[in-house]
């Protein structure tokens, strides 16, 4: 009957699905069952400088150890951090403004994430239409103005390597293929950007979550996916009414969206698998926040991960780092950093 | 209102869409394909043949119309209870020479020779029947044997009294006139046909054997389960079969006066065809006479429109063997789809637009601020209980709630940690409430409204009302009897909030937003069930006023309270009291102070007004997402809320941690605690209330304290 079926869509519509979380994405509850490292607001990006974890939270750079010891702070909140080799710190703010060690470099909108290699800093821009902070509006707009950019550290020149991509939102350098790879959120996937320049392909494709911030790991790669895909949110990005609508008179918090924080207000949208039935609330039910941090081998496919699932707390991770075979997670919207066993999670 | 709003307004609230989904979950719906078959039938072949609606040549078309029919509608019972009868032309031909015998051979009277036929096909039908009924042959082989022996003894007698018959001298005028007179234009096989349709359907939807056939026919397993004889049902089956074969024997019997190798040849196969041309399941279980008129027509007129046409016999079989593949195919297809083609246009949104309402968020300042109050209530039944919707407590401090297991449960005071089943309803009890004499009234889903008695004896006391002239659905039904109250002079006054969904879809009548709700009353004395109001988007808890000459009930997608006096000077009117509430309110009781108690089965949210703004887009979330990514008002938060009878808010309690009651349904107080209760909650939250009455009841404020 599928020759039928586009004939029949035009009357009964047409199924709004989503790639499924299965094979080495099978949901499991590791992030929850993880080790919890530090309770800390907000906790975004993390890196390490000078032998030790550090992460950003809100204006912050923190050290992650006893003391929570201040590394410095921003005019304006952080939305990116990496350090390079000789110990140079990058830190990209929710302005646009990007500061490599004491030098500036501007003309950035969003600075999502960063990479340095060799004498190189790789950015990425989300989009030209939204702060990091508003990833969401960017996404209910269907916007595709994110991009890859190359900066010299030392000269403070940039390059742009590539344009038009759906949220630009992770990079990590690939030296052996000569390339950037890029998580690009709203389409899905992962793409591969030369860096000499050039159009980006995908290289991993139909992710179950928006993929953000990647980094290298002993075997390959890690990835943090920051929120699931949702029905839900899929039919209403294609309901383009609606969804002008309900940017227009709703309070972003509770748009039909997805987020990186459980529920937290009775004003959110609720699905109807996400009830609370009997006292409980259904890990498998349709959710808008989701965590999940992804081990990819070094063709990009996925080998591990770690969940936490509808009715967890560890939600919205926007970063993950292997420090000395664990691996650290921040998860954003339940405001704790997490350390899970590198191999715990479903295989 | 911009003008794109103002037309879906008018689009989805005056074109009503979801007639569809109703005629589609009619079982009469099935008829709509062979219906118009059978039209396209006599239209192309009423045009072709000139003269074919020729009164004389209908007269004389009909009287072999009328003998199939009749053979068909016997094949019919049999398939309908799930079985096959191939034999029919050899009983029908055998029965044919019974007659014929019976009245030139041996020169009897014409109702001995009726009776032979009779005999002849009941006969063969029993044998059959024992068969296939009793010693639990298979009917496809057990016919085929009867077709192939029955046709053979035919073809023996033929051959040896052929002769005899044809010159015989036995003439009868009763005979003539059975075989060529009319009455009014109506043939004798046509009339007989007409007075056997009506009998047979009557009986198949409205006697006792007739649902067994059905029954067994359906699920053989599960009639044997509840009780039904099934082997006894399956050889009464295939008599009926053989009989109407007798009597059709009979009238060809006289229409042609005599029996020649040709009679009932083949007739299995036509017959066949019909019955599952006019959409009768072979599977059994699913069908009807009218369906079994209808292919009979269609079959008929195409076979023998063919012959008049001038096509021989090889293209009249492969046009009957295409049309009966077309049939099965579209009867297997149609049966395994129908119910995903009614889910998908069953939902069938109106517009609406909520008013504004003052927030619930916690210090928000407004009298609706939710708390967490109910946050830490000591728990009744944890772990036990699930679902219970409503609870009561009797004069003996002991509290009732109902399960969705079906039971009414009985927690014993003064700790409430034992508990016992009280009674066994069957549905899911929703509102409760306790009479004068101590029996418990509830509201069952999907049921109607039953009293219990103190001895835990379930009766019904209605399961209908008045039936409105413009409904598809059965609306005389009570769909989602959810809430009741009981007034000084016996009278129940309940709601039934629902007409399109069943009780457990309650959520999904939010989505669609039709009010279709009424309040409704029941009368003890009279035992008629009468509806005072309808037209209410869920119409919900119900509770008697302190002044007991007026009611106050809940219309939950709207937000809002009214109230309804059945007596005083606005006798039979509603007003809305509390409106715009930022939350969706359920049961209502009454408060030791004089005020009422409301519970919040959910809370607004700004989404899901929106989607109340655009059917079209709730519309389209039906068809394209599974029922578990639907939207939803969020009803993982609910809470308690006190009103006065001019509809001010006195207080408002909550659980923002969702832990303990995120939805709530119902509440009751009892002696200075507050018992919360919710239909998808685990548990029953007791709380102290700290300026409540100690010793206040529900019976005592209701029924006056006893001596």
């Amino acid at each position: 009957m599928s020759l039928l079926d586009p004939i029949l869509d035009l009357f009964r519509g047409k199924a709004v699905t989503i790639p499924p979380m299965d094979g080495a994405l099978k949901p499991n509850t590791a992030l929850d069952d993880g080790e919890v490292v530090a309770a800390a607001l907000a906790p975004d990006n993390l890196a390490v400088l000078r032998g030790v974890p550090i992460y950003s939270s809100h204006r912050e750079i923190r050290q992650l150890g006893y003391d929570h010891a201040v590394v410095g702070t921003c005019p304006a909140d952080v939305s990116a951090i990496a350090v390079a080799e000789d110990g140079t710190l990058a830190v990209g703010l929710e302005d646009g403004s990007l500061k490599i060690g004491d030098r500036m470099v501007e003309g950035f909108n969003g600075i999502t994430a960063l990479a340095f290699q060799g004498n190189n800093l790789y950015v990425t821009n989300g989009s030209d239409h939204f702060r990091p902070s508003q990833w969401v509006s960017d996404l209910m707009h269907r916007n595709a103005s994110g991009s890859v950019w190359e900066v010299d550290v030392k000269g403070g020149q940039r390059r742009k390597l590539a344009g038009g991509l759906a949220y630009a939102n992770g990079v990590v350098v690939d030296a052996a293929n000569n390339r950037l790879i890029v998580s690009e959120s709203w389409r899905h996937r992962l793409s591969a950007v030369p860096l000499a320049g050039g159009n980006a392909t995908e290289v991993l494709g139909r992710l179950p979550a928006y993929p953000g911030r990647i980094t290298s790991a002993p075997r390959g790669y890690l990835l943090a996916l920051f929120a699931p895909l949702n029905r839900l949110v899929e039919f209403v990005l294609q309901e383009p009414q609606y969804r002008a609508d309900m940017m227009r008179e709703i309070d972003s918090r509770f748009w039909i969206a997805p987020t990186l924080s459980p529920p937290h207000s009775f004003l959110e949208p609720l699905q109807n698998g996400g009830v609370r039935s009997m006292g409980v609330h259904k890990p498998w039910s349709p959710s808008r926040s989701y965590g999940l941090v992804a081990t990819l081998d070094n063709a990009l496919q996925p080998m591990t991960s770690y969940h936490s699932r509808a009715n967890g707390r560890f939600h919205g991770v926007t970063s993950a780092l292997a420090v000395d075979g664990a691996i650290l997670a921040t998860s954003k919207g339940g405001n704790h950093i997490i350390s899970v066993q590198a191999g715990e999670g479903a295989s | 209102m911009t003008f794109r709003e103002r037309l879906q307004a008018w689009r989805y609230n005056y074109i009503p869409d979801h007639v569809i989904g109703e005629i589609l979950s009619k079982r009469w719906a099935d008829n709509a394909i062979p219906f118009l078959a059978l039209v396209t039938v006599i239209a192309v072949f009423g045009t072709a043949i000139p003269g074919f609606f020729n009164p004389f040549s209908l007269l004389e078309s009909t009287r072999q119309l009328g003998e199939f029919a009749i053979v068909v509608m016997g094949l019919t019972v049999v398939m309908l209870a799930g079985g096959i009868d191939l034999s029919v032309g050899s009983m029908f031909a055998l029965s044919a020479f019974s007659a014929v015998a019976a009245f030139f051979i041996f020169h009897q009277p014409v109702a001995v020779a009726f009776l032979a036929a009779l005999a002849t096909g009941g006969l063969f039908g029993a044998a059959n029947g024992y068969l296939i009924g009793y010693m639990r042959l298979r009917a496809f082989l057990t016919t085929l044997v009867t077709l192939v022996i029955g046709r053979a003894i035919y073809d023996i007698l033929v051959v040896n009294y052929g002769s005899v018959i044809q010159t015989s001298t036995a003439s009868s005028d009763v005979w003539d006139f059975i075989g060529d007179g009319d009455i009014h234009g109506i043939s004798i096989p046509v009339g007989a046909a007409a007075v056997l349709a009506i009998i047979f359907h009557v009986a198949l939807t409205r006697s006792r054997p007739g649902w067994h056939i059905l029954a067994v026919g359906g699920s053989r397993r599960s009639a044997h389960n509840s009780g039904i004889r099934v082997r006894q049902s399956v050889f009464m089956s295939y008599v009926v079969s053989g009989l109407c074969c007798g009597l059709a024997g009979f009238l060809i019997a006289c229409r042609l006066s005599g029996a020649g190798p040709g009679t009932g040849l083949n007739q299995e196969i036509l017959a066949i065809t019909a019955a599952v041309v006019g959409g009768n399941s072979l599977g059994g279980g699913r069908g009807s006479i009218a369906k079994a008129l209808m292919g009979a027509i269609i079959v008929l007129v195409m076979n023998n429109g063919l012959i008049r046409l001038g096509y021989g016999t090889g293209t009249n079989q492969m046009v009957l063997g295409i049309m009966l593949a077309a049939a099965v195919i579209l009867d297997i297809r149609w049966l395994k789809n129908r119910h995903k083609v009614l889910n998908e246009v069953y939902v069938a949104p109106v517009y609406h637009r909520m008013g504004e309402t003052l927030s619930a968020e916690p210090g928000s300042e407004s009298p609706y601020a939710l708390n967490n109050r109910i946050a830490n209530t000591e728990y009744i039944g944890l772990g036990e209980l699930e679902g219970p919707e409503d609870v009561v407590l009797d004069r003996d401090d002991n509290l009732y709630c109902g399960t969705r297991h079906g039971e009414i449960v009985r927690f014993f005071a003064p700790d409430y940690r034992r508990s016992e089943i009280f009674a066994h309803t069957g549905g899911f009890p929703l509102g409760l409430a306790i009479d004068r004499d101590g029996n418990i009234i509830s509201c069952i889903g999907a049921m109607g409204l039953y009293s219990i008695s103190p001895r835990g004896e379930v009766k019904q006391l209605s399961a209908e009302t008045d039936r409105s002239y413009t409904s598809i659905v059965d609306d005389a039904r009570l769909r989602d009897p959810n809430d009741l109250d009981i007034a000084p002079d016996g009278k129940i006054y309940f709601t039934d909030s629902t007409t399109r969904y069943d009780a457990h879809d309650w959520v999904i009548d939010s989505i669609e937003n039709r009010a279709t709700g009424r309040l409704l009353v029941f009368d003890p004395k009279t035992g008629k069930t009468k509806t005072l109001l309808e037209s209410y988007r869920y119409t919900n808890g119900v509770c008697m006023a302190h002044d007991g000459k007026s009611l106050f009930f809940a219309e939950s997608w709207a937000c809002s309270v009214h109230r309804y006096w059945f007596e005083g000077p606005k006798a039979g009117t509603a007003e809305c009291v509390i409106k715009d509430m930022p939350g969706y309110p359920d049961n209502i009781n009454r408060a030791s102070d004089g005020t009422y108690w409301m519970a919040w089965l959910g809370m607004r949210t700004p989404s899901f007004d929106l989607a109340l703004r655009s059917p079209s887009f709730r519309k389209r979330m039906t068809r394209r997402l599974p029922q578990d990514e639907w939207l939803f008002p969020n009803i993982n938060t609910g809470g308690v809320v006190k009103f006065n009878e001019r509809g001010e808010i006195i207080e408002t309690l909550g659980d923002m941690t969702g832990q303990s009651h995120p939805m709530v349904t119902s509440m009751r107080e009892h002696k200075g605690y507050l018992y919360v209760g919710g239909i998808l909650n685990n548990r029953i939250g007791r709380l102290k209330l700290e300026n409540a009455d100690p010793d206040w009841t529900g019976a005592n404020s209701y029924w006056g304290a006893t001596s």
